[in-house]
């Protein structure tokens, strides 16, 4: 589903993603994990197509076809989805409203009818049950005034209303409670199938235990320096980072 | 001969002048001849104000004013009946400055509403002409004194409540030849009494029009004044205002100033002079202009006296070749302690050959006081965009929903819900965004 092939990228000339590869095929959840600063969101950003990163080198492509030659609607239409590690507020513009100009859209890329007012609503109310999300949350602005948590939340939410084939969840669990965390895992759980894949980026072991990936990936300064599966997560939580930046500067230099 | 324009236009006036002059001695009191010889030589010494003039500097009446204008015959509009049909309101219809009887509503009880001939038959209002906005040094408001047509007036008694809005719908008709239309209204909101006013404006299209609008307001104390303007004259309509509002004390008054329309020119001098303690004052603004517009909003809050509350907000989107000007003048007084004065004025600055001139003028003369202003001329929020795109909302739409937004901020403070949805549907007309609201 989402090849990505030697991915280099940089922001206002400073190099970030230094030639990343990973394969996703559907059905699997893979977990990326690393310290903060070694470029998780850059890889969530440059996927989802934010303009201010520079690709420098190698390619993406999603279900086969370049994902970096699309516009950022046009690669959530295709599918793609990123849950934003800091949503941002948008004053004045309903959550409703944005959910419906959104769908409307996706549906008509797809040249799908656009959905009756009744069904729209029908679907939100299931979904909005889903992420245990006030009804007076939803018919607020755009995240605005909302808690930390309220806004991981409506980001499951959106991803629960548009059902993309590949969503990253950028620390979709940072700073959330055990309860709200819960509710964002099981969402997730709720909404994985055979014919979709998540990337799950994570700071901490804890959400693994909630959504349990296929692959644990390590990024460390624009580079996946380790891969493995779910024990990989555990190894880290025990030993730390430092473990792998011991383990890599041994392979740096094998002379030592 | 100073810094004027003398153009045209000016000529054909100060050559109409005499004629007019004399016809008018046959209908109007002598006291008012006698006005208008006096603001002529104004007028006539000083010409039409040029961008050297220091409250012109932005707005080039020379490029507005380089055709024809003539004062035109009477015609009938096509329709009235133009706005907010839904809303439950008492309609007046003035066309090109005179007010149409046989297109009105009945007034409601506790207010009055004269024509130009009872108007200045009840001295109670016609001595008040001219004396709210008394400034003999102003040409432009001396043009409209020299030449106005029609004159009339809304009274307010004291007391009154008057539960039902009063929309004044003033229509420019269409007209062969570039036309002329200048007049007057007097507002008196006496003591104690409580009233909204709704005022739209419209024009039929053809040849271009030069609107010269004078109304002068005063809201006595204790008074509650609710005032509206939506501005909605097409692109042949060059809209010249000078609104002059005196409250006293314990008054309130409440405008919204709303240019959504196709205007091709409009200018308000809107000035509020708080002659008395305990007053409020909430001024709200919005404009959108495209093509080559041009919206000049120029405001003045007077704080003369202590413990006056003032709040203002102004909020604007430029695209293509527009321009817009705000100006908020806010003066605090030496005897005007324990003001409170917000200003706020937000552009969004969206085609790199449009401009805006936004300038917040402070000019504080007493110690105890709380005021704070703010300009802000941006682009539109990159995070806020991408974070929309990033759902599947093409740049357009992404871009009309974030427009929309800017300025819903504005009209969701307009509190009767009829002419909020009227103010909205300007908006997504203007904006294409018809298809955008949810049911
Ligand atoms: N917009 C930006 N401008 C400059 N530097 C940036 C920008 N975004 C990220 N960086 C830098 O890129 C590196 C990776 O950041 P980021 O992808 O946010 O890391 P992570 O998500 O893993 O914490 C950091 O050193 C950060 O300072
Ligand atoms: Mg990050």
């Amino acid at each position: 589903m989402l090849n990505i092939h030697n991915l280099q990228t940089s922001v206002e000339g400073k190099e970030i993603l230094k030639g990343i590869n990973l394969q996703v095929n559907a059905g699997e959840i893979h977990a990326i994990m690393g310290p903060n600063g070694s470029g998780k969101s850059t890889l969530a950003s440059v996927l989802a197509g934010k303009e201010s990163y520079e690709v420098t080198g190698g390619e993406v492509l999603f279900d086969g076809k370049d994902l970096l030659d699309m516009a950022p609607e046009d690669r959530a239409r295709e599918g793609l989805f990123l849950a934003f590690q800091y949503p941002v507020e948008i004053p004045g513009v309903s959550n409703i409203n944005f959910l419906k100009t959104a769908i409307g859209e996706i549906r008509a890329y797809k040249g799908l009818d656009p959905l009756s007012s009744k069904d729209f609503l029908k679907l939100l109310k299931d979904k909005q049950e889903l992420v245990e999300l006030k009804a007076s949350l939803v018919n607020r602005s755009l995240n605005e005034g909302f808690s930390g948590g309220e806004k991981k939340r409506n980001e499951i939410l959106q991803l629960a209303m548009l059902e993309p084939k590949l969503a990253i969840l950028d620390e979709t669990d940072s700073g959330l409670d055990i309860d709200a965390l819960r509710i964002v895992a099981n969402g997730v759980n709720k909404l994985r199938s055979e014919n979709n894949a998540f990337v799950v980026i994570t700071h901490y072991q804890r959400l693994l235990d909630y959504i349990v990936p296929d692959f644990v990936h390590i990024l460390y300064d624009g580079r996946i320096i380790k891969s493995g599966t779910k024990e990989l997560a555990f190894e880290l939580e025990e030993k730390g980072y430092d473990w792998v930046k011991d383990e890599l500067s041994a392979q740096a230099s094998p002379s030592l | 001969m100073e810094k004027g324009i003398f153009n045209n236009f000016y000529t054909y006036l100060t050559g109409a002048f005499a004629g007019r002059q004399q016809a008018a001695r046959l209908t109007e009191p002598g006291w008012l001849t006698e006005k208008r010889e006096a603001a002529f030589a104004l007028f006539a010494e000083k010409g039409i104000p040029s961008r050297k003039s220091e409250e012109w500097r932005f707005t080039n009446l020379e490029k507005f004013l380089s055709h024809e204008f003539k004062f035109q015959q009477e015609v009938i509009p096509e329709r009235s009946g133009l706005a907010l049909e839904e809303l439950e309101a008492s309609r007046i219809v003035i066309v090109n400055g005179r007010f149409a009887a046989d297109l009105s509503d009945p007034i409601p009880d506790g207010m009055t509403f004269l024509d130009t001939k009872a108007a200045l038959a009840d001295a109670r209002f016609a001595e008040k002409l001219g004396t709210v906005a008394d400034f003999p040094d102003n040409p432009m408001l001396a043009l409209n004194t020299a030449f106005f047509s029609e004159f009339s007036v809304l009274h307010i008694e004291a007391k009154a409540v008057v539960e039902k809005p009063l929309h004044i719908e003033h229509i420019y008709t269409s007209h062969a030849s570039a036309a002329f239309i200048a007049y007057r209204t007097l507002v008196v909101a006496e003591k104690l009494s409580e009233a909204t006013l709704i005022e739209t404006f419209h024009s039929e299209g053809g040849a271009p029009v030069f609107v010269d609008f004078v109304s002068e307001q005063q809201v006595d104390e204790g008074a509650v004044f609710h005032s509206h303007m939506i501005n909605n004259v097409g692109e042949n309509v060059c809209f010249v205002q000078h609104r002059e509002v005196c409250q006293f004390r314990n008054s309130v008054l409440n405008n919204s100033n709303i240019s959504l329309g196709d205007a091709g020119m409009i200018r308000n001098d809107l000035n509020f002079r708080l002659k008395e303690s305990g007053t409020e004052t909430n001024l709200l603004g919005a404009y959108l202009v495209t093509g080559e517009q041009h919206v000049d909003n120029h405001t003045l809050v007077d704080h003369q006296m202590p413990h006056c509350n003032s709040s203002e907000l102004y909020k604007g989107i430029l695209h293509d070749k527009s321009r817009a000007v705000f100006n908020g003048k806010v003066f605090v007084r030496q005897d005007a302690q324990k003001t409170n004065a917000f200003q706020q004025n937000n552009n969004l600055l969206l085609s790199n050959q449009a401009t805006v001139n936004s300038k917040p003028q402070l000019e504080i003369f007493a110690d105890d006081v709380k005021c704070s202003h703010g300009s802000t001329v941006g682009q539109m929020n990159k995070d806020a965009l991408f974070y929309l795109k990033a759902r599947g909302i093409g740049e357009e739409t992404a871009g009309r929903l974030l427009m929309q937004a800017f300025v819903f901020d504005i009209l969701s403070r307009i509190e009767i819900p009829e002419l909020r949805d009227f103010t909205e549907e300007l908006l997504h007309k203007k904006l294409h965004t018809e298809n955008l609201v949810i049911a």
